[in-house]
């Protein structure tokens, strides 16, 4: 046997001796949890169940001592080969397993066993001590049942049950109560109890303390022994208090006591987070009446507990304190996932939940509309644990992995995912992972990251880390590895390029980034093979698009799609969700039928139980096969009867599947919806003292709020700063009413269409070819570093002299529109806000300004749009006389390599565009979802060395190219990770060989995309954007051709083979 | 305002004096048609739904009811002129005159963005419009319908207002309602019907027999589906169709030379007219450029999408093969296009008579709506077949007979008609 073959056996054998440990463990747990076991019967399977974890189970034999009972495996006998853990439940021993060995085996590790083994009886042992604790509670609570049942009959007396109870319980508290029974006896002066307490008090104390555990053992005192002592303080108690006046003192000092208890470990940076919880349990437990505890210790202690479990942040735990009780903590602890060193806390993400949904719950008095206000179940696990995954698996180097070249990051990026993917989690995790499917459920879960730097940078991070579905069908240990596997490559996700190259740019690197893990039941129905709620979507305090000037900033935003949120939550290219204002939700912002048709929802995302994976589905589709079936169906979905849109009545008639659109008519005509968002949105801006951001869904009965954080935080919708000291001749225009928050990139080229030459357009033509130069110019200017002013109203159909008559595609490539509203006499003509393709500008973060230049203290530079060079007649030479009409500036050109940048600040109402040295921060992409943060060197460059290979291998005369030229995003070097590769290929004319070139390219395109996504983690479908363009194209300058030698942003050449 | 600037009743009047001219109408006649009948101006008080009151303008004018009640629109916009509502109220009365209902025209309008109103205050307009106008319409005095912003659901809320007003029924004082609300069968088809309806007659004229035929079609809205679904049952072959791609934010052309039938196509198209690239290809389509449409080798063309789409960059590229132009779409052809097509010797069905089934359905609707009887879609089309083919004729004729443009006599057809209504009443 080479040495080789060796290593590789014994890498097989030590990988099955760890699954047949998980298999064990798995065992135990559906033992434990079955609902018919008696508690005997359980015992003695899981003594069965263990010998199975071990090396070797036909020679292992073992042995659980419970309390008085002990249970055997099968043909037990003893040996003196044994390994052995202590079950100790409330500080006492109570128990032990044993395991042993029959006959002599190889030396290991420990003796003969390994270290692992070791390991998982001590998981065992832990989890029986968890078991028998929920067992004993049990028979407390059965016991208490008793007393007050006996207590209802005759009160008199009842106090001693009550103490005898606590003797058995927690025998170290009873002495504690009998001690401060007798001094409150002798501060009440009486003279029975003065005595006793000189007589005995310094004995006992030295004993109590010496061993506080034996308290059950018979100890010689030198007047009375302990039984007799406790007798004698009960009997003074009995003969000068009243039975009330003794419960009441009990109550309270049980509750002093446990909190002390608590806030010493609390406060103790040493405790671990599972020794606070079992603390924080224990006191629940005790002081069942609340409301005992002295407000002082109560906010300390609270204080302190968010502090451990969320936050160092002070303006979270100032405004927290007041919203959450210890009640709370109690309930959150239950559902945490620790390891017994957890130091960690629950981050960003969970932070905010936990708040929100506890000024909610305590809202739920005076406001019946927060009734069905809910939060899925949600269970989580501590930073630290990825810690301790990576300390487990030996994987402690990947921490590091930020710190090298962002390539190599990207590179090794998708190997880290695998490596995650394949390594296992420490036994307590995989134990409390168990714990928790078995609470959730087989309900389909979304594991989030719940990230620490989401707190210090708020900002674009929510966005950065992964948050994966999981079906979450299947047997037990299907469903746990499927589980763990989500969590992997959560944990992965820190490793990915983009927000290491973020925390790089901010130097964030050396903050330890750890990573908190949400894991929440989906909130939905299975319906057939889907699993999905019936509609979900973001809500925001701040409307940062409004699209009618009755909309008032306050009035709040909905985006909301029908089935999971995902839709509404990421801004979609190829759909659109429902926009509701809850302030003003009669003001829609589709009017007509065809508006709303066009704009409303195509798709529903949902989790597909059949095949274990998220899926998108065309919405005709789901409903027609799923039909009325679908959860509150009546509340989504309007009819489209010829030109005309009902809300379906009682039932949906069969004819269901042509003329369905998701509208949403019945939800905000019938129900209470929209009143509840906007009452939850308030109260949440008034309770945390700033506008939030919600994520909600709907199973169709309940409001399930799923996320909220401050709006603040969400980067896109930050205010810009509001500059007061440009000097007057920079600034080209300034703006203060409908002002909303938005990023602006910066500014090249300034298309203006001037007011007055355009009313002064005597024929519709011309008015016409204003909006055809339009549509040219957006196809020639760099993409998203222009601005479009004009008169009016942008979009203009039929009156086309209230606006220029474009589409959407006419404008797509503008960075903001802008609608400039000139006085007319003492008239100022009504603006669209962008209502012609409103939700398109949405969804393409093209911003909107309307300016109202004839307002006081407003700045128009008039001079400046009129004057300067104008470069439209070059750029449009099929156009001469609009030259006069539409004016294309080349900002840099004229001002002397200075840039247009546009700040605004929906705070203040104010926008100001003003020329600006370009930054050399990097310039920011903001197109993708979310916000995307790039550094564009290595984004264009790589792009363009692409390119450039693509020109090099391609064989120009089999193909008939004359010439090859890049352009877009990526001759301008502002391509983001997710930008598309534009290339132009000039050819003869148009034959059969260029469907080959069109399939070679494809491949490229392909192949390119593959590599960008191991790159940036973007997934696109091709990377190439080719367009055509033939000698007749170049000769009239159609389209693309223009950009060939270009008076501006022209294509550039790329060298090829000579043809 | 400048008297220079664009002015579309300016357009409208310029347009009437050319006819007028031809017609060497009588000044009198010329007086009456050049300026509308009765003009009517009045404020709409609204209790907005924040408890404020906002007065809206409204606006109706009757341009010509010679040969019946007005029939037009109401239009909701933010800066309406009411010379807009002039220029439209005289088209509607030429465009009934084309296909001979016995209907004037009339158009009306609110100004005010629908935009920033809520649904309640739209009904709130709706209602104080009819309160304002209630004596001087009706179903036999002018007849409301929708138009810009305004849609079934106004109309609805108008027809209540005034039959609350009336104390009685009267489904017959507006059009656009839904089927079952006293809306008409058939309303879908109409227009695309009438194109092909249309079509036919020209064919015949040019004795060429629909089965040889084929074709080319932009757009595939409801007017395009329709015409290529009658014209494929009528023999004729369709093997291009334009139609936009909302994803792409462009068109294509999808050509299937061995024809393309309206079932295969309906069946890969969304609800807003987009064809699925995917499945096109798979289904044997080729996917060409926007423009392609134009350019194919067929006997007839039928721009159904836009207006200005025929220009003079492209009509130049029109095949030569190609014998009808049939305009499904409104002003689907710029001025100097149509000289490149007079040039080239097609035959033009202009928009004005081919896609007016919509008017003519808009007017059975009333009809049916009048006499409180619902007609079966067969009979809805079969008569709307009998006003087309009759149209067609007489505007044809016309053009024969006076060697004119087929856009010109159709135009001039209609004037001739109202003038007539107007001398045989004893008006001028």
């Amino acid at each position: 046997m080479s040495p080789n073959t060796k290593n590789i056996h014994s890498l097989v054998h030590e990988l099955e001796e760890r699954a047949k440990e998980l298999n064990c463990i798995y065992s135990i747990e559906d033992y434990l949890n079955d609902p018919v076991l008696l508690a005997e019967e359980k015992y003695i399977a899981v003594v069965n169940a263990i010998p199975g974890g071990f090396q070797f189970p036909e020679i292992t034999r073992v042995r659980i001592v419970a309390g008085s009972r002990s249970y055997e495996s099968e043909n037990f006998s003893e040996s003196r080969i044994f390994i052995k853990s202590d079950i100790s439940v409330n500080d006492t021993e109570y128990g032990s397993i044993t395991v042993y060995y029959t006959k002599e085996t190889p030396q290991l590790d420990e003796g003969p066993f390994l270290k692992e083994e070791k390991k998982l009886l001590s998981s065992i042992a832990d989890r029986l001590r968890n078991f028998i604790r929920h067992e004993e509670s049990k028979t407390i609570l059965h016991n208490l049942k008793e007393i007050k049942d006996i207590s209802e009959e005759e009160s008199e007396g009842s106090w001693r049950i009550v103490i005898e109870m606590l003797n058995k319980t927690d025998p170290v508290l009873y002495k504690t109560i009998l001690r401060k029974l007798l001094h409150h006896l002798c501060w009440n002066d009486i003279k029975e109890a003065i005595d006793f307490l000189t007589s005995t008090s310094s004995e006992t104390k030295t004993t109590e303390e010496k061993n506080p555990l034996e308290e059950n053992k018979p100890i010689k005192r030198k007047i009375l022994d302990t039984r007799e002592y406790e007798e004698t303080i009960l009997s003074m108690t009995g003969k000068y208090m009243k039975d009330d006046e003794i419960i009441e003192k009990i109550q309270k000092w049980i509750t002093d006591d446990k909190i002390s208890n608590l806030v010493k470990a609390v406060e103790n940076y040493n405790t671990s987070l599972q020794v606070i919880s079992e603390i924080l349990r224990k006191h629940y437990k005790i002081a069942l009446e609340k409301n005992e505890v002295s407000t002082s210790i109560d906010k300390g202690l609270r204080v302190s507990l968010l502090r451990r479990f969320f936050t160092e942040q002070i303006d979270y735990i100032t405004t927290a304190k007041e919203h959450v009780d210890l009640e709370d903590f109690y309930d959150l602890i239950d559902r945490i996932i620790f390891t017994p060193e957890s130091h960690g806390k629950l981050g960003g993400k969970s932070a905010g939940l936990f708040l929100a949904s506890n000024i909610l719950k305590k809202s739920i008095k005076g406001n019946p509309l927060l009734k069905n206000v809910k939060v899925p179940k949600t269970w989580y696990i501590p930073s630290d644990g990825i810690i301790q995954f990576l300390q487990y698996n030996n994987l402690e180097e990947v921490i590091e992995q930020k710190y090298k070249e962002i390539e190599e990051i990207r590179r090794e990026y998708h190997h880290i995912i695998q490596i995650f993917k394949n390594s296992s989690f420490p036994p307590e995790m995989v134990k409390g992972l168990s714990v928790a499917l078995d609470d959730l459920g087989d309900k389909p879960l979304i594991v989030r990251s719940s990230s620490l730097l989401e707190d210090q940078v708020g900002a674009a991070f929510s966005g950065k880390y992964k948050s994966l579905f999981i079906a979450n069908t299947g047997t037990k240990a299907e469903r746990l590895n499927a589980l763990m596997d989500a969590i992997a490559e959560v944990y992965a996700s820190t490793f990915s390029p983009d927000p290491i190259e973020y925390r790089a740019e901010r130097g964030l690197l050396d903050f330890h980034e750890e990573m908190g893990i949400m894991i929440q039941q989906v909130v939905g129905e299975r319906i057939g093979d889907y699993f999905f709620p019936s509609f979900a979507g973001v809500a925001f305090s701040n409307n940062e698009f409004r699209w009618s000037p009755r909309i008032k900033r306050e009035d709040g935003l909905i985006r909301m799609v029908a089935g999971l949120g995902t839709r509404a939550v990421d801004r979609l290219s190829d759909d659109y969700p429902v926009l509701i204002a809850p302030g003003q939700p009669n003001l829609r912002v589709n009017i007509t039928f065809e508006d709303i048709l066009r704009y409303s929802p195509q798709k529903i995302d949902v989790i597909n139980l059949g095949r274990n994976e998220f899926q998108t589905m065309d919405a005709a589709e789901l409903l027609g096969e799923i039909g009325e079936a679908y959860p509150g169906i009546n509340n989504i979905i309007s009819l489209a009867q010829e030109n005309h849109l009902v809300t379906p009545i009682g039932f949906v008639h069969e004819d269901f599947h042509d003329d369905v659109v998701i509208t949403f008519e019945g939800l905000v005509k019938n129900t209470e919806f929209i009143k509840r968002v906007n009452l939850i949105l308030k109260i949440l801006q008034e309770k945390t003292g700033a506008p939030v951001d919600i994520e909600f869904a709907s199973d169709g009965i309940d409001f399930y709020m799923l996320q909220c954080r401050p709006q603040s935080k969400t980067r896109e919708t930050a205010p810009d700063p509001s500059p007061r000291d440009i000097p007057a001749d920079r600034i080209l225009f300034s703006a203060n009413k409908y002002i909303s928050n938005g990023k602006v990139p910066e500014i090249t080229h300034v298309v203006y269409v001037d007011p007055g030459s355009y009313y002064e357009l005597e024929s519709r033509e011309e008015l016409l070819d204003v909006g055809r130069a339009i549509g040219r110019l957006n196809k020639l200017l760099p993409k998203r570093q222009f601005i479009l002013m004009g008169p009016g109203r942008w979009g203009s159909r039929g009156d086309i002299k209230l606006g220029v008559n474009v589409t959407y595609s006419d404008i797509n490539n503008t960075a903001m529109l802008i609608e400039v509203a000139r006085k007319k006499g003492n008239y100022v003509p009504d603006l669209s806000f962008g209502t012609h393709f409103f939700q398109d500008l949405v969804e393409a973060s093209i911003r909107y300004l309307p300016l109202y230049p004839d307002d006081n203290g407003n700045a128009f530079n008039e001079l400046f749009l009129m004057r300067s060079e104008n470069i439209f007649k070059e750029l449009m030479p099929e156009f001469p006389e609009l030259g006069k009409v539409v004016k294309v500036i080349d900002v840099p050109k004229v001002k002397d390599g200075m840039i247009l940048r546009v700040l605004v600040n929906a705070d203040f109402d104010e926008a100001v565009a003003f020329f600006s040295v370009p930054s050399l921060t990097p310039e920011r992409n903001y197109e993708e979802s979310g916000v995307t943060e790039t550094r564009p060197a290595d984004h264009w460059k790589w792009r363009f060395k692409m390119a450039e290979q693509i020109a090099r291998q391609v064989n120009p005369s089999l193909y008939g190219i004359k010439g090859m030229y890049v352009l877009g995003s990526t001759k301008n070097a502002t391509a983001g990770p997710g930008s598309d590769i534009d290339l132009l290929v000039h050819i003869g004319h148009y034959g059969d060989r260029i469907e080959e070139l069109k399939l070679w390219l494809e491949g490229w395109s392909l192949c390119l995309s593959e590599m960008n996504y191991i790159r940036t983690g973007y997934k696109t479908s091709g990377l190439l954007d080719v367009h055509f363009v033939t000698d007749a194209d170049i000769t009239n300058k159609t389209s693309w051709a223009a950009k060939i030698n270009a008076v501006t942003d022209a294509a550039k050449p790329l060298q090829m083979k000579n043809p | 305002m400048a008297d220079k600037n664009f002015n579309a009743f300016q357009m409208a009047q310029t347009q009437f004096d050319n006819a007028a001219d031809i017609l060497s109408l009588d000044e009198p006649t010329r007086q009456l048609l050049r300026e509308p009948l009765r003009e009517y101006h009045f404020s709409i008080p609204v209790k907005m739904d924040d408890g404020t009151t906002k007065i809206f303008k409204g606006f109706r004018v009757q341009h010509n009811d010679a040969s019946g009640p007005c029939k037009g629109g109401i239009r909701f916009h933010p800066q309406e002129t009411v010379d807009t509502v002039k220029a439209l109220a005289m088209w509607m009365t030429w465009k009934c005159a084309v296909v001979g209902i016995p209907l004037g025209g009339g158009k009306g309008g609110v100004i005010c963005d629908p935009h920033n109103l809520s649904m309640r205050e739209q009904e709130q307009i709706c209602r104080g419009w009819v309160r304002q106008m209630a004596r001087n319409v009706g179903p036999l005095n002018d007849v409301p319908a929708p138009d810009v912003m305004t849609s079934a659901q106004h109309m609805l809320w108008m027809l209540d207002e005034f039959e609350t007003i009336k104390g009685a029924k009267y489904p017959g004082f507006i059009t656009g309602k839904p089927v079952g609300l006293g809306g008409s069968l058939g309303r879908t088809e109409a227009t695309g019907y009438g194109v092909v309806f249309t079509l036919r007659e020209a064919l015949k004229q040019l004795k060429i027999r629909p089965e040889d035929t084929t074709a080319s079609i932009q757009g595939f809205g409801n007017v395009s589906q329709y015409a290529l679904q009658l014209y494929t049952m009528l023999g004729g072959k369709v093997i291009c169709v334009s139609c936009w791609d909302q994803k792409d934010k462009k068109a294509y052309s999808f050509r299937k030379k061995s024809g393309i039938t309206f079932e295969e196509l309906i069946s890969i198209t969304d609800k807003f007219g987009g064809i699925d690239k995917t499945k096109a290809s798979k289904l044997g389509y080729e996917i060409l450029d926007a423009e392609a449409w134009i350019e194919q080798d067929v006997d007839i063309l039928i721009p159904a999408a836009l207006e200005n789409q025929v220009r003079a960059d492209n009509a130049v590229k029109i095949s030569n093969k190609v014998k009808i132009i049939a305009e499904g779409a409104n002003g689907p052809t710029t001025p100097e296009a149509d000289k490149i097509i007079k040039e080239k010797g097609i035959f033009l069905i202009p928009d004005f008579l081919a896609n007016a089934g919509g008017v003519t359905c808009s007017y059975f609707e009333q009809v049916q709506s009048n006499m409180n009887y619902f007609w079966e879609k067969d009979e809805v089309l079969s008569k709307l077949d009998y006003i087309m083919t009759a149209a067609f004729n007489a505007v044809n004729e016309l053009a024969k007979e006076r060697n004119l443009y087929m856009r010109d006599a159709a135009y001039i057809i209609s004037i001739r008609r109202v003038a007539q209504a107007c001398k045989d009443r004893g008006w001028t």
